[in-house]
């Protein structure tokens, strides 16, 4: 298990779980975010946003929220 | 149904699901744009006549759910509830379906009469997805429409869909989605509890989800229609939950799955970002890359600007020989002074300033279209989010160093009011291209070659001042839920719709001539009966009298009554300035809002001015007009980018007021050098 800040540039893995406020949650869910979903690193830099991928859909994600998702390493599509 | 038996339409949608440019396609220039009452959410509104049936569109504020963590949502949810709209029209994104069909994931439900758009087919098509419509529409009971803004041919779909929701009350049917739901426990423990009818048009599969996604008002209102010990009964049922929202969140997906599977068709493509996506996430070159996209904006704006420009300096030429003329043929000297110098130069100010709006609309509106704006916002989202914006905020600004009004324009792509609001409040502080001609020209006569160091200073005051008043305004135009960090999708590129997109245009550039007009008129005669005489002599005007009775009080800010007037004529317009100092220092002519407009000075100006202003006093006059009103135009576009008179006043006076704080620090600091 990892934060998805954790991750590699062009590593892919399945989200576990997603913490956080409710507000947060909430956001994250309705832009697909969910536990089961497969999500790919697209970039992942010091100090900037990350970008994965996710159902068909490029997100950017602030880092301190992404430390807040966790990933199943190499599972996935 | 309206009271003028229009039918209803509500466009409901994710950001970036292609909802603004439908509506702009749909309504074109008739629409029209306020503030849902007493919210800080925009109003949009439009009609359009098809098949003889007047329709009114309401276009909803974009909105990733229909959760209740922001003033948009609860706009949206409550316009929903009022029974206003005969028909929501759902949007997805095609190219993105699983992700987008979220909204209608979170829709079902709720018992109003709906249809499904796909729209973005095209970018699909390109990315080698097809869906099939048709079969989605028979699993889920309502029109479904493949549909592309650009093709013209899709409205036809769009139209019929759009028909026969209207005619046969199409509502979606929860049911497969309730199965799922049902796997969770609290989910059929408290539906059981929920009275029927607690709000209308939200079924209680509905009301039991938000409920258990733990949303404050459904939970509220549930409970307001039960009996003590059931209330009880309900909460404890509730406290089982934990993260509610993932609970139905992952259902809802699966619910989405579960919708495309057979439906969809792709071709698998390796996921890859493109040459500009490459730039911009680059941590070095991304920032240039943007500004530089938004300075090449910038000039490409002007191209589209300069026929407008060169109408505006045409109709300028028209009050000199037109005065002279009336004068000769014995119309009173008032009346003639009021058409040239009001009316005429008014008209020419505007449509100077207009061509700069055209262009910026245009050129910038297309970046959003095709989806270059998204980009901007995503490089400069975290710099931006110090002031409480959003990274798009950082065009207004660039543009501001061009043009204020054009910065105001360019806000229009800012998609949370308040934000948009504070934008422009912050955009005043940045000097405008006529600032950038005066400033420098004036700071070289009185400091010679101190300018560029005052210049550097007055970048910095900007700063700060943008800095102060982003907190001043912030937290009352912005509230901290907008203020989350950012989460935002990327959206694929796709083509414009050319004929919306310049319908759309020409629409707001009439509409800001139209209201600039209004307001530069007013302001122009009040200046103008202010400082009138008959005699031609400066000492005559009202606003001599009243400026030399308030001298004491100026004086505080360095300014004495000669430089607080042209103080005052650099809030109509910067170059006024000159020409009003020109007046009153040559003791020749009246100020009128034709000198402070067209800015004609004196040739010896430089020696007057010299001769006249002390360093410290100069120093203050140049900080009071850098940072004063930017002109009226820039007002007047201000009230039509917030259309709020009260936020249009409140600023207008804080930067008055700042700018003469400004000034006295300025004159004091003088003071102690020379």
């Amino acid at each position: 298990m990892k934060k998805l800040s954790e991750m590699k540039k062009e590593s892919k893995g399945v989200i576990t779980s997603v913490n956080g406020d409710p507000r947060f949650i909430s956001r994250i869910t309705s832009i697909g975010l969910t536990p089961g979903c497969p999500v790919t690193v697209i970039k992942n830099e010091k100090n900037r946003p990350l970008l994965v991928y996710s159902r068909d859909t490029m997100i950017a994600l602030n880092r301190s929220e992404c430390s807040l998702i966790e990933v199943e390493e190499g599972k996935g599509a | 149904m309206t009271e003028k038996n229009e039918t209803v339409i509500a466009l409901l949608g994710q950001p970036n699901s292609g909802k603004s440019t439908l509506f702009n396609a749909l309504t074109g220039l008739r629409q029209h744009v306020g503030n849902w009452p007493g919210k800080t959410v925009e109003k949009k509104e439009g009609n359009f006549e098809h098949n003889g049936v007047h329709y009114l569109v309401a276009d909803l504020p974009g909105t990733y759910s229909l959760s209740a963590n922001s003033d948009e949502e609860m706009i949206t949810r409550d316009y929903i509830a009022s029974g206003k709209a005969d028909v929501i029209c759902i949007l997805a994104d095609s190219s993105q379906l699983e992700r987008s069909l979220y909204m209608l994931a979170d829709f079902a439900g709720i018992t109003v009469p709906c249809f499904l758009l796909l729209n973005m087919s095209d970018v699909a098509d390109e990315q080698g997805k097809s869906v099939n419509a048709k079969e989605l529409e028979k699993k889920l009971g309502i029109p479904v429409e493949s549909f592309s803004a650009p093709d013209t041919k899709a409205y036809d779909g769009f139209y019929r869909a759009l028909e026969r929701a209207v005619r046969e009350k199409t509502s979606l049917d929860p049911g497969s989605l309730e199965k799922r739901y049902e796997e969770i426990e609290t989910y059929t423990r408290v539906k059981a509890m929920i009275p029927a009818d607690v709000i209308p048009g939200y079924s209680n599969v509905w009301l039991a989800a938000k409920a258990v996604e733990g949303d404050a008002p459904v939970i509220a209102k549930i409970k307001a229609a039960l009996s003590v010990s059931d209330k009880n009964a309900f909460d404890t049922a509730l406290s089982a939950v934990d993260k509610g929202v993932v609970l139905t969140g992952e259902r809802k997906f699966a619910w989405i799955d579960e919708l495309l599977s057979g439906v969809t068709k792709r071709t698998e493509t390796k996921i890859s970002l493109g040459k500009f996506d490459r730039l911009i996430t680059h941590h070095i070159w991304g920032k240039p890359v943007v500004i530089l996209t938004i300075v090449l904006g910038l000039i490409a704006s002007f191209i589209p600007a300069l026929p407008l420009m060169g109408i505006g300096q045409l109709i300028g030429g028209i009050p000199d020989p037109l005065n002279e003329a009336l004068l000769n043929i014995g119309c009173p000297a008032f009346i003639a002074s009021v058409l040239c110098d009001v009316l005429i130069r008014s008209v020419a100010f505007i449509v100077q300033m207009l061509g700069f709006v055209f262009g910026v609309t245009l050129v910038f509106g297309l970046l959003e279209e095709i989806g270059v704006m998204a980009r901007i916002s995503y490089v400069f989202d975290n710099t931006m989010a110090k002031f409480g914006l959003q990274g798009k905020s950082v065009m207004p600004f660039l543009i501001s160093f061009g043009c204020t009004m054009g910065g105001a324009a360019g806000t229009r792509v800012i998609d949370n009011w308040g934000q948009k609001v504070l934008t422009i409040a912050l955009a005043w502080a940045v000097p405008c291209g006529a600032a950038w001609a005066v400033i420098p020209m004036l700071s070289t006569i009185f400091f010679g070659a101190w300018t560029p160091v005052i210049i550097v200073v007055i970048l910095l005051v900007m700063i700060l001042h943008m800095w102060i008043t982003a907190k001043i305004f912030g937290g009352s135009l912005v509230k901290a839920e907008d203020r989350c960090g950012m989460i935002m999708e990327l959206p694929p590129y796709h083509k414009p719709k050319w004929g919306a997109l310049f319908r759309y245009v020409f629409g707001r550039t009439k509409e800001t001539f139209v209201r600039a007009l209004k307001v530069v008129v007013i302001v122009a005669l009040v200046f103008w009966l202010l400082s009138y005489t008959s005699s031609g002599d400066i000492t005559a005007s009202i606003l001599y009298r009243v400026g030399h009775f308030i001298e004491p009080v100026t004086k505080l800010f360095g300014m004495g009554w000669q430089t607080f007037m042209a103080f005052i004529a650099s809030s109509l317009g910067k170059e006024g300035a000159l020409g009003v100092l020109s007046t009153i220092y040559t003791g020749a002519g009246t100020i009128s809002v034709g000198s402070v407009v067209s800015g004609a000075a004196a040739e010896n100006i430089n020696e007057l001015l010299v001769a006249n202003i002390p360093k410290p006093e100069a120093l203050a006059l140049i900080f009071a007009m850098t940072f004063n009103m930017p002109c009226i135009v820039a007002l007047a576009a201000t009230y039509q980018e917030t259309h709020s008179v009260k936020w249009t006043a409140r600023i207008a006076l804080y930067y008055t007021g700042v700018a003469l704080i400004l000034a006295g620090i300025a004159y004091y600091i003088g003071l102690l050098i020379w």
